[in-house]
């Protein structure tokens, strides 16, 4: 190997000895040299005493030399470039206008880049050059890239790409970064949304590398955007809700723009707001009351102007899923017993439940004896035509507890029809047992009836005391579903329930399921049914046969150990009886509710049997609907797993408003039908700002130590970067210094004449 | 005292009772016992039998008031006995003392009226810091620590349940004002002080057992009411004080 391979040297030390040992003798060598200071220090003559310790110093120094062993060290060094990372934003914001030729933002980067180039070139002879854009992933790209293709992100996300760059770094696979050269129009709709502040500011920090920022981009576009919507997620029917909306005008100074809310199509509410500055954001707030349940698409509005920078940004969707507040129960009480004191009581104490209640505490037969009962009696009039003709369909449910009388101020024969239509149409029903219902002192609803579950089979009732039994339907249902853990918990849960005092014996018509049923006595064949539920029409009803439900709630503490299995299952029978909709047998979602533009529509089904079995290889069949026509846009078609569930997907759409009607059905059964609603965006966040976020780009550049230009310019400044290059080590070979001659030669002669002249002068 | 022992007379109108409840007359009919008003009795180590008949005369007359149906008989049960949970409805009543009630039946008492029960208390003596008065306190001091005996205030459900009442007497009007152990909102024991039973009692040739002073016969009836009430209170918690009824009922007190 010749010397010109190696381009480097440096000193070093080739002694063999150790660190400890060089130190250790090193001390002597002090101590050595001390040892003569101090002996000399009554010399009298100045001149002596100098020589004396010069001498003493120089020879401690040679030693010192050759106790080191030194050596050059001649090196093969290769010089590492450091990196510098330029990074241009690809989101789509970079696509609006940056001048007045109609350049996009992303073309100006472009063009400035091809036009540094040759300073570019000049900075790779000491920096690895890197250019990358994010979207907000991180990929190389190149200028001719950046000219052809447009740039497509859907969100702004600098630190994230920032952090990217870093990690780089971090990971060992690349040099260390010496500088990130930030090309954007600083419209961040992520962590640096909200400026640069807090974590975010400190997350920049952290990064400690210098980055330059590069605005690209003109504040005067003329924009109208509805920049912001806040509101729940979900809404309670005929309560008030407030929807807080920002709108965003530039160049619209001293116009007022109109505000509309609109639900699927039809305006529910509209405001102006009046814009007094060149770009100003205006809060508006409206306020609804949904009236009905369900999942329904809003849209929030302003106009749109030709001559504005976007248009798509000047509407905003979301979905609202309004549901009931609470139920509303119409208990109807034959007389007061035991049974309607408990349920009474849970009602009540139900924050869910608005219980309006009437009881019939006297009869026509009933002596009261007084004088003047309208003033000694509490009693009020049953407001039959109130509550069974003009305001049933207030209520959400119907109970009628152990009431049937054929007495003319109390029998209700006239208003059958509206109660039988109230379930047909979507009510729900309850009959609870008795006599006056199911037994021996019952009335005739011929109308009624036809909605009930059960039909009374004019038998005596037994009143032999017996354990209601599950059947396999009241296994899976969820009404009988009292205690969580499966068909096993529930089956466990009401063989430890209490014995009830007798039951009415009553048959269940077709199409029913019978939840509970005697376990001995019999109907037609058939256990006599304790508890059997359906539906009717667009409604649903359900039947208890005994009046001791009771039983449940206070006997069943007899032994101690509370339970809550009649809170649960009346909570449970009211629920399905309301539909409440974690209750239903087919579930439609659309997942997720609302959607950027672009993106697939997914749609989750959940199938069960009547009986809350999973419906497994189901057919469903799912429609998106667009609200604004009603007309099927697209249908989907898929078989459920052995879960009862499937998914389906909808390329993506136009944007706007959508429903999701799915339908399913297992051989020639029909499951029922449910649907969603699903809003897509018609722009995301990305676009829906069209403004340049100057202050953004600098305060950025300001906290990392770099600095901040605006684009278009001319030339690459002089940016801030971490500098130097490191150097590595190649190959190296070693050349001892100490071993020639001389020196020994020196050592010698320095000891000998210190010797000599200590002689001399009388110290020896 | 002397020890109350029921006469032959008595127990041969008991008997009476008993068969005349076989056969009442039922127009409709519900599962046993569970579905009708029952008055239990609490059997207490003291005289706690001195009113059966009041209670009997006081299912009656709920039968024959209101719409409710009951069994017209006083179903004796022990404190501690699981079957108090078939009886939402009890009476504790005494002549005298009431002598300290057991863990036991203290805890099952506590159970009963924890998860729903109502325990009407009547100090048959009419007492005022001694006998039943003040056993019967000292034994709610361990039976609902948490829970004092407050005045019930005069616009409380109980005095509109189905009479509308501005008084409490009982056989006696000692005191103007009932007491009642709330739990929650409901109140889970109702006191009183001036004999109620009393007032009810009929011996077994149907004549009223007791003289009821000062007010005589009229006052006899506002005690009957004021059963009735308790009652229906028992049966229908705050039915009285739903929204629909409180305008009708203010116009009737006014």
């Amino acid at each position: 190997m010749t010397s010109s391979t190696y381009n480097a040297w440096k000193l070093v030390s080739l002694s063999p000895l150790p660190p400890w040992a060089l130190v250790g003798l090193g001390v002597a060598l002090a101590l050595g040299v001390a040892l003569a200071v101090v002996g000399l220090r009554k010399e009298a003559l100045r001149a002596r005493r100098a020589v004396l310790w010069t001498l003493r110093i120089l020879a401690g120094v040679a030693a010192l030399f050759f106790l080191l062993e030194p050596g050059v060290r001649n090196m093969q060094v290769a010089t590492v470039k450091n990196r510098l990372a330029i990074l241009v934003d690809r989101s789509a914001s970079m696509a609006f206008p940056a001048d007045g030729d109609g350049h996009t933002r992303s073309q100006v980067v472009a063009r400035y880049l091809e036009s540094v180039a040759p300073e570019l070139a000049a900075l790779s002879e000491r920096f690895s050059l890197e250019i990358d854009g994010f979207d907000p992933a991180l990929a190389p790209l190149s200028t001719q890239a950046l000219n052809a293709e447009p740039p497509r992100g859907g969100r702004t996300d600098l630190l994230s790409a920032l952090r990217a760059v870093k990690a780089q770094e971090q990971s060992g696979a690349q040099k260390r970064l010496s500088g990130i050269l930030l090309f954007s129009d600083g419209a961040d709709n992520a962590e640096l949304q909200q400026g640069v502040a807090g974590r975010a500011r400190a997350a920049l920090s952290d990064l400690e590398v210098p980055i330059s920022t590069f605005v690209v981009g003109r504040d005067a576009l003329k924009d109208l955007a509805v920049e912001t919507v806040k509101v729940d997620d979900f809404a309670f029917v005929r309560n008030m809700i407030t929807v807080e909306v920002e709108v965003r005008g530039r160049g619209f100074s001293g116009q007022t723009i109109p505000v509309v809310l609109r639900r699927e199509g039809q305006v529910v509410a509209s405001k102006s707001v009046q814009l007094n500055s060149s770009d100003e954001m205006v809060p508006v707030s409206f306020q609804l009351t949904p009236d009905q349940t369900g999942r329904f698409v809003y849209t929030v509005a302003v106009p749109v102007f030709p001559e504005e920078a976007v248009a798509e940004n000047n509407s905003r969707s979301f979905v609202l899923k309004v549901i009931r507040d609470r139920v509303r129960v119409l208990l109807v009480v034959g007389r007061p017993t035991w049974d309607e004191r408990f349920l009474r009581g849970l009602l009540r104490q139900d924050p869910n439940v608005d219980l309006i209640s009437f009881y019939i505490l006297r009869t026509m037969s009933d002596d009261v004896n007084t004088v003047n009962p309208d003033r000694e009696l509490s009693l009020i009039p049953f407001p039959m035509d109130e509550i069974f003709d003009k305001k049933l369909r207030t209520f959400d449910v119907v109970i009628f507890q152990n009431f049937g009388y054929t007495d003319p101020a109390l029998t209700i024969t006239q208003y059958e029809d509206n109660l039988e239509r109230y379930i047909n149409d979507g009510g729900a029903f309850l009959m609870i047992g008795g006599d006056r219902s199911f037994g021996e002192g019952r009335v005739s609803f011929n109308t009624l009836g036809r909605a009930m579950p059960l039909e009374p089979t004019g038998l005596p009732a037994s009143v032999e005391p017996f354990k209601p039994r599950l059947t396999p339907e009241g296994a899976r249902h969820p009404v009988t579903a009292v205690q969580s853990g499966g068909v096993s918990a529930s089956e466990s849960s009401w063989a430890s329930m209490p014995e009830l005092p007798g039951a009415n014996l009553t048959r269940a018509r077709p199409g029913a399921t019978v939840l509970l049923d005697h376990p001995v006595l019999q109907v037609d064949g058939k256990p006599a049914p304790v508890l059997a539920v359906w539906e009717y029409g667009r409604g649903r009803a359900a039947a208890l046969t005994v009046d001791s439900s009771w039983y449940w709630a206070f006997t069943s503490h007899r032994s101690g150990s509370p339970t809550r299995h009649y809170d649960r299952f009346w909570g449970n029978a009211l629920r399905w009886l309301v539909r409440d909709p974690d209750l239903t047998t087919l579930k439609v979602t659309a997942d997720p509710p609302a959607l950027e533009p672009g993106k697939p529509v997914g749609v989750v089904v959940v199938a069960r049997m009547p009986d809350y079995q999973p419906a497994a290889e189901a057919e469903v069949k799912v429609d998106l609907v667009s609200v604004g026509t009603q007309k099927v846009i697209a249908t989907q078609v898929a078989l459920t797993g052995p879960d009862g569930m499937a998914r389906v997907e909808f390329p993506p759409p136009e944007p706007g408003p959508y429903r999701v009607v799915g339908t399913a059905k297992k051989g020639e059964r029909e499951l029922g039908e449910g649907e969603d609603a699903v809003a897509v965006r018609a722009v995301g966040p990305e676009l829906s700002d069209a403004s340049v976020h100057s202050d953004l780009m600098e305060r950025i550049a300001s906290v990392t130590g770099g600095k901040s230009y605006r684009l278009p310019m001319s030339g690459l400044p002089d940016v801030p970067l971490l500098d130097p290059p490191v150097v590595e080590v190649g190959r190296s070979k070693d050349q001892p210094l100490w071993d020639r001659w001389y020196y020994l030669v020196a050592l010698v002669a320095l000891l000998g004449t210190e010797w000599f002249l200590r002689r001399r002068f009388g110290y020896v | 005292m002397a020890r109350w022992m029921p006469s032959r007379r008595a127990a041969l109108a008991g008997l009476c009772g008993a068969v005349a409840s076989a056969v009442w007359p039922r127009p409709a009919r519900a599962f046993g016992d569970g579905a009708r008003f029952v008055p239990a009795v609490l059997q207490h180590k003291g005289r706690w039998d001195a009113r059966l008949s009041g209670l009997r005369r006081l299912a009656w007359e709920l039968g024959r008031r209101t719409s409710v149906e009951m069994v017209p008989d006083a179903r004796p049960l022990a404190l501690n006995s699981p079957k108090l949970f078939e009886y939402p409805f009890v009476y504790l009543g005494g002549d005298g003392g009431l002598p300290a009630l057991s863990e036991d039946e203290v805890e099952n008492l506590r159970r009963y009226l924890t998860f729903g029960g109502f325990l009407l208390a009547d100090a048959n003596d009419g007492s005022e810091g001694t006998g039943f008065d003040a056993d019967f306190r000292r034994e709610m001091q361990r039976l609902l620590p948490q829970s004092p005996l407050t005045p019930v205030p005069s616009e409380h459900v109980i005095f509109k349940s189905f009479y509308l009442l501005e008084s409490v007497p009982g056989r006696l009007l000692r005191k103007p004002q009932i007491e009642s152990c709330n739990l929650g909102k409901r109140a889970a024991v109702v006191y009183t002080q001036n004999d109620l039973a009393g007032a009810w009692s009929r011996d077994e040739s149907g004549d009223y057992e007791l003289e009821v002073t000062p007010g005589g016969e009229s006052q006899r009836e506002i005690a009957i009411r004021l059963g009735i009430n308790l009652c229906m209170y028992s049966l229908c918690l705050d039915y009285k004080d739903d929204a629909v009824h409180l305008p009708l009922i203010m116009q009737k007190r006014r």
